[in-house]
């Protein structure tokens, strides 16, 4: 009894979560339109970081709109937990007015850029909506 | 080629009074949504004067200064994008045209596939508000030529 129990606490824990995530469409593609994988950039020169999206469109935070979500630029970091608010901060940047590009200003180094698509509640889709992980060096 | 678009057009003008007058996309009293003077739609591509082989292509829609957001959402400084194929500009203080010279991005889209057949082509972007109307000052981006073939 009590290990059924425990699995049907464990089938509402995963059903609870899957809930609380919104559905993207499988051929979904999210890239960094710019700049390319292994870009070197000037220091001290803000660049530009194109959004590119397939396949599904973009929609500020707190609009649920079937297939959509707003992008999020994960600068240095790896993906944060699947089915939970992405973080907010230096490494985490929302763009939730519905933004499809940014100026970013990086101190001289190799660093990495990944875009994942966040919900209307800035919760990462089901499969999640996520590009490849890229390096850039600013010198 | 032009009796291909005949049909189609005609189907567009069957559709549209009904869409229409379904919905009044700019009920008396609701002005155009404003729109930041900074704010800039362009191609990231194509290029003007791009020569595309075979037909089908990629258009990708840039805004600066403002952000995206569905056809009938009503959040500040954002659009969606409409593609102007070989038209000029329509009116500014009415819903923009809904057929295949005027394609919408309602759903937020920021990338379409195009298919036109050859030969040059102007290519036109304009940004529209929840209800499809051009903001104040109307957000549209320089029209570029192509070349398909």
């Amino acid at each position: 009894m009590r290990p059924l129990f425990a699995a049907l606490v464990m089938t509402a824990l995963l059903t609870g979560a899957a809930a609380s995530a919104t559905d993207a469409p499988a051929n979904a593609y999210c890239y960094i339109g710019w700049p390319a994988d292994g870009a070197v950039l000037p220091a001290g020169k803000p660049f530009r970081v194109w959004f590119g999206l397939r396949n599904m469109g973009v929609a500020p935070k707190g609009v649920a709109f079937e297939n959509t979500g707003h992008h999020h630029l994960l600068i240095d970091t790896g993906l944060p937990p699947a089915g939970q608010v992405i973080p907010s901060d230096r490494n985490h940047l929302h763009f939730g007015a519905g933004e499809t590009e940014t100026m970013l200003d990086l101190r001289p180094g190799t660093h990495t850029l990944q875009l994942l698509l966040g919900d209307d509640k800035h919760i990462p889709h089901t499969p999640p909506v996520v590009s490849k992980r890229i390096t850039i060096t600013v010198r | 080629m032009r009796h291909l678009f005949v049909p189609v057009l005609l189907l567009a003008a069957f559709l549209h009074p009904g869409t229409a007058s379904a919905q009044p996309a700019n009920p008396p009293g609701s002005a155009p949504a404003a729109a930041p003077a900074n704010a800039q739609v362009y191609f990231i591509w194509p290029h003007d004067g791009s020569v595309i082989e075979g037909g089908k292509f990629w258009v990708r829609m840039g805004l600066r200064n403002m952000g995206i957001a569905p056809k009938g959402t009503a959040v500040p400084n954002t659009g969606h994008h409409h593609l102007l194929i070989d038209t000029g500009l329509p009116p500014m203080s009415e819903p923009i045209p809904n057929d295949r010279n005027h394609l919408h991005f309602g759903a937020g889209e920021t990338e379409a596939r195009v298919e036109l057949p050859p030969g040059t082509h102007t290519l036109q972007l304009l940004l529209g508000d929840k209800d499809h109307v051009p903001h104040r000052p109307p957000v549209v981006s320089k029209p570029i030529t192509i070349t398909v073939r």
